[in-house]
């Protein structure tokens, strides 16, 4: 069984997706993470262990991501490969029998149209075990304060790529925090700092996806 | 000295007295044409629209009176049609949603959404779907992604190679007239001859294509560096064949009226690392870029051109190695790239253009006397023995503040002796 847990977090850490992927090279031809997946339930493997599994190969891809040991297309693979074992665990999400450490809602603020780092970033987050909404592109505030009154508790990230949108974050910020003053909210970006976070009236910001799974668990606690 | 001298001698490493400018020359050193209008109204030149040379990030036209004013030593030849496939020319009023009228090309062609986003269409074309957005109370725009299904056993090179194609007389005949005209301004040159840019991801999605094949989605781009890598070597060989046997024609065309030539914006940085590692840097990109700089080193006097935003210090010597000349915007606010250091290590070796003065912090969001040290710092590190060409790093955005482009260009006046 713990053969099978193994193995799953390889495939999730090298970004194998199933047999019939050919990347990577050296996993050719073997099972991947939608046959080991498969195989593990079958075997009676608890869902949560599976989750486990997803979790350790996505922590540690995000951490060599972090120290540039790897780059952003493999860690796409790696998201990749995890969101084939997300479709199998489905089922158990909407049961409850799985539960995940909380809710993060993610999108670029409005004008930007970025989606790759945004993307990376909900994508390791939720093989963190995160259930992850990601409104996408050009989100409007409103369309936040939506979400998170819809989902309370949830804990927020904003994403902007450009100097002339970033400026975009600080509205966001403000009516969710004088609607919803509990909820926690983190921003990213190229041109984003820790400073320009705290300016802003954000609860924190990370460089990379790895460093916001840690924020958003610290704050979770 | 005049201009041109200015920046052959800086490019060649040699003292010049002062340090050289470029505004405006390319799509990577230009200003928001918000900037360029602002700066008119500000020095008190004539009261005209300006004119938008570059529509995808909506840069201004600087044109002979604003230059002399700024004082700009480098002249550009843009390719010879813009990232939305249709040339500068026919040019009529535009509202820009957050800013002046400005002037557009006959074929900027634009509709609204029904979230008010500004849609324009390549070449002009309204009967094929958008390839440009422009947000709400944006300042320039983004690809559509127009990505056909991908079946892995039909993808086909030549559908990725459709912008690529043998240069026409007509083509020709508009660079040998640029490079006249731009000879005669008596600045440096630096031409964009188009056709060299190995997978700049601003032109994977082939914004200036009506129905572009192949693939031309962004992730599944980066996909590919990594799992497709044949796919990307068989379209960065055909590419380069091709673009070389072009310059064996543009070059008798031009001659030696060009000093540098304009060969690639792919960034390989992002701010804290890079998109692929050293080694994929020289297995899938470098044997092309040297074939495409050891002919123009051969066959020319051009220097070669090189822009990467990003942290990319650990792939400088591999550019170096791959033959480029000059370095671009020299994003010092990335990782790794500290302007002393940079100078230090690579200076003799390659030439900084950029770098000057940083847009993701001081020049929007800081104060007109913080511009000013950081152009005089930057100017005082990376000028000594040349080898430097003062430009911000990467293009003034429509939301800076013109004051502190103003602080900007008199801290270079006064570097230079010339306040």
């Amino acid at each position: 069984m713990e053969k099978l847990i193994e193995q799953l977090s390889i495939c999730i850490e090298s970004g194998k997706i199933n047999r019939n992927s050919g990347y990577p090279p050296q996993l050719k031809g073997q099972d991947g993470a939608d046959e080991i997946a498969r195989q593990a339930l079958e075997s009676g493997i608890k869902p949560s262990g599976i989750l486990e599994g997803c979790m350790a190969g996505m922590q540690r891809i995000g951490e060599r991501f972090g120290r540039n040991e790897v780059f952003v297309p493999e860690l796409l693979m790696a998201a990749k490969a995890m969101n084939t074992v997300m479709e199998h665990l489905k089922p158990y999400f909407q049961t409850g029998e799985v539960k995940r450490r909380g809710v993060f809602v993610v999108g670029t603020v409005a004008g930007d149209l970025h989606d790759i780092g945004k993307k990376l970033v909900a994508m390791v987050v939720e093989g963190n075990g995160w259930e992850v909404i990601d409104l996408g592109v050009d989100v409007s505030t409103e369309k936040f304060m939506e979400t998170v009154g819809q989902k309370p508790g949830c804990a927020v990230g904003l994403s902007a790529l450009l100097t002339t949108t970033m400026v975009n974050m600080e509205k966001t910020v403000k009516f969710i925090r004088d609607k919803y003053p509990q909820t926690k909210i983190l921003v990213g970006g190229a041109p984003v700092t820790l400073n320009y976070a705290n300016q802003i009236g954000a609860d924190g910001y990370a460089p990379d996806p790895q460093g916001a799974v840690h924020l958003l668990d610290r704050l979770a606690s | 000295m005049t201009s041109r001298e200015m920046v052959r001698s800086s490019l060649a490493h040699q003292e010049t007295g002062r340090v050289p400018v470029d505004f405006g020359s390319t799509s990577v050193t230009g200003m928001h044409v918000a900037i360029v209008a602002a700066l008119r109204e500000h020095y008190g030149l004539e009261k005209r629209p300006v004119k938008v040379h570059e529509p995808y990030q909506m840069l201004g036209l600087l044109e002979e009176d604003l230059q002399k004013v700024i004082g700009i030593d480098v002249e550009g030849i843009s390719p010879y049609e813009t990232l939305f496939g249709f040339r500068n020319e026919d040019w009529k009023q535009w509202k820009l949603p957050n800013g002046p009228e400005v002037l557009v090309p006959g074929d900027f062609r634009t509709i609204k959404d029904a979230n008010d986003n500004t849609l324009i269409f390549p070449a002009g074309d309204t009967s094929v779907p958008p390839s440009g957005r422009m947000p709400k109370n944006g300042y320039f725009f983004d690809s559509i992604i127009r990505q056909e299904p991908i079946d892995e056993h039909r993808l086909n090179v030549e559908d990725n190679l459709e912008e690529f194609g043998p240069v026409t007389d007509q083509v020709i005949e508009y660079f040998r007239l640029e490079a006249l005209r731009a000879k005669a301004t008596g600045r440096g040159v630096i031409a964009n001859f188009g056709g060299t840019a190995l997978g700049d991801i601003a032109l994977v999605p082939a914004s200036f294509l009506k129905h572009p094949r192949g693939i031309r989605d962004i992730e599944e781009w980066y996909l590919s560096t990594l799992t497709r890598q044949d796919y990307i070597h068989q379209i960065f060989d055909r590419q380069s064949l091709i673009a070389v046997e072009n310059l064996k024609k543009i070059r008798p065309a031009v001659g030696n009226a060009v000093d540098v030539v304009f060969i690639c914006g792919t960034d390989f940085g992002t701010q804290t690392s890079q998109f692929c590692s050293v080694d994929t840097f020289r297995s899938l990109y470098m044997p092309y870029y040297k074939r495409l700089n050891d002919w123009i080193h051969a066959n020319t006097s051009w220097k070669t051109f090189k822009h990467s935003c990003g942290a990319v210090e650990p792939l400088i010597e591999s550019l170096i190695e791959a033959g480029f000349d000059i370095l671009n915007p020299v994003q010092c606010s990335a990782a790794g790239m500290d302007p002393v250091s940079l100078k230090k290590t690579y200076g003799e070796r390659i030439v900084f253009w950029g770098g000057g003065v940083d847009t993701q912090k001081t020049l929007p969001f800081g104060k007109p006397a913080e511009v000013r040290e950081e152009v005089l710092r930057r100017c005082e590190i990376f000028s000594g023995n040349g080898g430097f060409i003062f430009n911000t790093i990467h293009n003034i955005q429509g939301n800076t503040p013109v004051e502190n482009v103003i602080a900007m260009i008199e801290a270079l006046k006064e570097f230079n002796g010339q306040a």
